[in-house]
This record gives C-alpha cells, structure tokens and sequence, in this order.
C-alpha cells in the first residue's frame, strides 16, 4: 500500500507556523532560565500579573498603541476615500497620485528627522497626538493610492444615477458609495492600523521616548536582554491583529470568495 | 411644448460636441434619435439631465427654465446603456431606490413596487439578486426604478445595446407598453435604425453634434442623410 505522506507534510508545515507563536506564549510565562536548565525555573502567570499591575508600564503602552493606531486608522480611512475621490476627478490625478508615494521614498527614520523641526515648532513633539499626525502621514497616502482603484467611470455612472433619480450627495455616499466600498473600507482599515500598530522609526523620533507605544516597548525589552518581558509584550503586540485578522476573515473576506 | 431645449452648446477643450441643439418635444411622446458613436448623443442628453453643464443655452421643462437646476431636482432620470443595478440590493430594493430616496411612507413603496413588478413581468423575482437576473431582466429592474419615481422626463441612452436580439425585441414591446401604461415622455437614443422607427413619435438624426428633428416619419425614411434609403435598396436588391 502506497503511503500518503500528504497528511505529515502538512501537519509538519502547521507545527512550524505554530512554533513560533506557541514558544513566545511559552516565554511570556516563563522566567530565569538560565543555561545549562533544560526548563525555565519558574513557570507561571508572574510576568502577565505584572504587566496588570502596571509595574513595567506595559498595559499602558498597549492603550497608548491602541489609541494612537485607532485614531490613525479612522483618520487615514476616512480622508483616503474622500480625498482619493477628489484626486480621481481632478485633472491633475497622476500628478497627485505620483505625490502620494512621496513619503515612501525615504526610510521611516529619515522621514521623521526631516519633519522633526516643524513637528517641534507647533509643539508635537514628545505627545501622542504628534505621533498619530506622523503616523498619519504614512498612512493616509496609503489609504489614497488604496482607494484609487475604487473609483472608476462605472462608479461616477452610480452617482450620476442617484443625482438624476433624486439623491443628494449624502444620500449617495450612505445608500450607494459605502455599501460598494464597504469590502475596502474595512481592509484599508485593517491595514492602516497595522502600518501605525507595528510602526517604530517615526514613533521613536517623534515621540522622543516620551510616547511608549508597545512596539517600542518591545525593543526596550529586547536591548535589556529581557526576552520574557519581550516575549510578553510581543503576545500583547499580536493579539490585536490577529483579533482584527479574526474579523476581517469572518465578515470581509467570506464575501469576496 | 413639455420639453424645449433651446441653443444648446457644449464644448470640451477645443471640441465642440453639441452644436446649437434645438427642439422641443410634447409630453407622453418619445423623440427618437438616431446617430453613430461620437456623434454627440450622451452629451446632449447628459446636458438635458443636469450632468454636464452646457456653455450656453436654456432647457425649459414644463415651461420652467432648469437650466441651472441641479439633477436631483429636475425629475429627469437618465438611463444607461448598462443596467447600473446596485449589486447590494435585490430586486425589490432597486426598484424601491428613488421611492425611499423620496422618503415615502413604507406601505406606498411596497404597492407601487409590486405594482411595478407586475408590469414588468418580474413576479417571483423581487428577493433576486442582480447577479440571479439575466440581461434582459436586469434591464426591465433599471427601467422599474427610474419609472417607478414618477419623473417628468426619461432620458434613455441606448438602452437595449448591450441585450441579444430577441431580449432586445422583447424589450422594445415593454417599453411601449410602459410609455402607455405610465404617461412616460422620453428621449430615446440609439444607433439602431430600426429601433429608432419603431420607438419613437418622432425621430431625429444627430451627426457631428447637431440634431435634425423631422416633421414625421416619411420624411426620416426620405432623408438620404439616416441612411434608411441605402438600407431599402440593400434590401430590395437581394429579392
């Protein structure tokens, strides 16, 4: 009898994904392992009552990122669709679109230091509100050049419809534009509050250490060597993502198949 | 006259796409226009429907200058080639579009769309969604949403150009028998010559952005311009 070795090599591919995320749960509860211990010392819940007792200040960085990649998620999905309608209908809508990638050409911490000076003119530096207008400004041109492709001349037809069979121009964006969009609407909004929840060069900068987002908190971890506290914030850092990726997969993307 | 449109002009860049557009129609009649692609057509109807501006000219409807008038309040729905229906909504729903855009009372709604279902030959269908309707279905779902909001003016800009043949004959029946039964006035645009004669109360003939409205029938067919003599003697000389 031929052997199908379809169901092992599969199973093998699941176990390595999984590795990696069960292992950092694993070293989020552990703690003083030291080499030659096979096991860590202590196995237990320590690391996680700290983080709830606020004693490593990691539950308020995980509020912070949650703010501040909300915010900039919902600023920069909300203008991306208005402005990239705007952008689609103005004569100039290469050169505009050309703009768009503008802040992709330098690296995250170039960018940062070359707006650093204007950011510390109108006061934004070291605040949370000045990192979610940094981060917005690497969001929000993705979020255009996202929606870009929304807009065609069948689009513009479906408003000219709705015009001509009564509507204004609220009722076409709630009855007609949002529903179509709804799809790309929700994965913009995926997608921009992932680019600021693992953003670190710009939040560095313009934070100046003073706004501790949980990414930036990881790598504090992470230059004191202490990887169960890495490893602890790291589960923190991903479990947004994957509850949003949870999200997007049930209600977006079912649609699309 | 219902609808008078009067020195229509519309340019884009250089271009002059409509030029001096004059004619006038009565109400509960369709205007037929006959013309090839480019010729002018969508923009003058999209200029009657508020979509495009006009550089100069006056549209009256009803006696009131709309010229100005902004589409969403001239009662005047322009229908597309392609059937435009709104891939969220069933079919009930599309009809029902322009009733609740209005605003109007729920148990209203639902008997005009029955209603409308019912002249449309679309019973049992209302719960479908665009995708379950075939072409010529989908089509008859367009036609009950812009009639069902009662406008004063249907513009239709070669409605049945995309349908096979047979739908297409189908189709040019219900219309007729929709203008009936709704007192609609129209503008009927198509490039079909056969289409245009069978549509329409009058027929006009638009090429290079200008359109001749003619006196009836016998002189459309006579003009060598539409090209209805090239089609008699093309026929004629196969028997």
């Amino acid at each position: 009898m031929r052997l199908n070795w379809k169901p092992f090599v599969l199973s093998l591919v699941v176990l390595l994904i999984l590795f990696p995320f069960v292992y950092l749960v694993f070293l989020s509860l552990a703690s003083e392992w030291r080499f030659p211990d096979v096991w860590p010392s202590y196995i237990g819940f320590k690391n996680w009552v700290t983080v709830f007792n606020s004693e490593a200040g990691l539950l308020k960085s995980f509020f912070s990122s949650l703010v501040i990649s909300l915010s900039v998620a919902v600023f920069s999905t909300t203008s991306g669709f208005l402005i990239s309608k705007a952008v689609f209908y103005h004569p100039k809508k290469r050169v505009l679109t050309l703009l768009a990638y503008f802040p992709y050409i330098l690296a995250p911490v170039v960018f940062a230091a070359c707006l650093s000076f204007f950011f510390l003119k109108m006061g934004l530096f070291g605040n949370m509100t000045g990192v979610v207008v940094a981060q917005f400004i690497i969001a929000f041109p993705y979020a255009l050049l996202f929606f870009s492709s929304f807009w065609n001349e069948k689009v513009k037809s479906y408003e000219d419809l709705v015009a001509t069979l009564g509507g204004n121009k609220w009722q076409t964006y709630t009855k007609v534009l949002l529903p179509l969009a709804k799809g790309l609407i929700l994965i913009c909004f995926f997608q921009t509050f992932l680019i600021s929840w693992f953003e670190y060069g710009l939040t560095s900068i313009i934070g100046i250490g003073k706004v501790q987002t949980l990414t930036i908190k990881v790598f504090l971890f992470i230059k004191e060597a202490n990887y169960f506290y890495g490893a602890l914030s790291c589960c923190l850092l991903i479990f947004p993502p994957v509850v949003l990726l949870y999200f997007n997969k049930r209600y977006v993307f079912k649609k699309f198949v | 006259m219902f609808l008078e449109v009067q020195h229509i002009v519309k340019s884009f860049g250089d271009e002059k796409v409509v030029k001096d557009l004059n004619f006038s129609l009565s109400a509960k009649h369709t205007l037929s226009i006959l013309g090839k692609s480019g010729c002018g057509k969508t923009t003058m109807l999209k200029t009657i429907g508020g979509l495009v501006p006009p550089d100069s000219g006056k549209i009256l409807l009803n006696g009131e200058d709309i010229t100005e008038t902004k589409p969403e309040k001239r009662s005047i729905v322009y229908l597309y080639q392609e059937d435009l229906l709104f891939p969220h909504l069933n079919a009930f729903e599309n009809i029902a579009f322009g009733l609740r855009l209005k605003k109007i009372p729920e148990g209203l709604i639902k008997e005009k769309v029955e209603h409308m279902l019912h002249s449309l030959e679309l019973e049992g269908q209302a719960d479908k969604m665009p995708t379950q309707l075939s072409g010529g279905q989908r089509q008859r779902v367009s036609f009950g949403r812009a009639i069902s909001t009662n406008p004063s003016l249907l513009l239709l800009d070669e409605p049945f150009g995309s349908l096979d043949t047979g739908t297409r004959k189908r189709m040019q029946e219900l219309f007729k028998k929709l203008t009936e039964e709704f007192d609609i006035t129209s503008l009927f645009v198509t490039h079909d010559l056969k289409e245009a004669v069978l549509m329409g109360n009058q027929i006009g003939f638009m090429q290079d952005g200008v359109l001749k409205v003619y006196e009836d029938k016998k002189d459309f067919i006579q003009d060598p311009q539409t090209g209805v003599q090239s089609e008699i003697e093309f026929w004629g000389g196969l028997l």
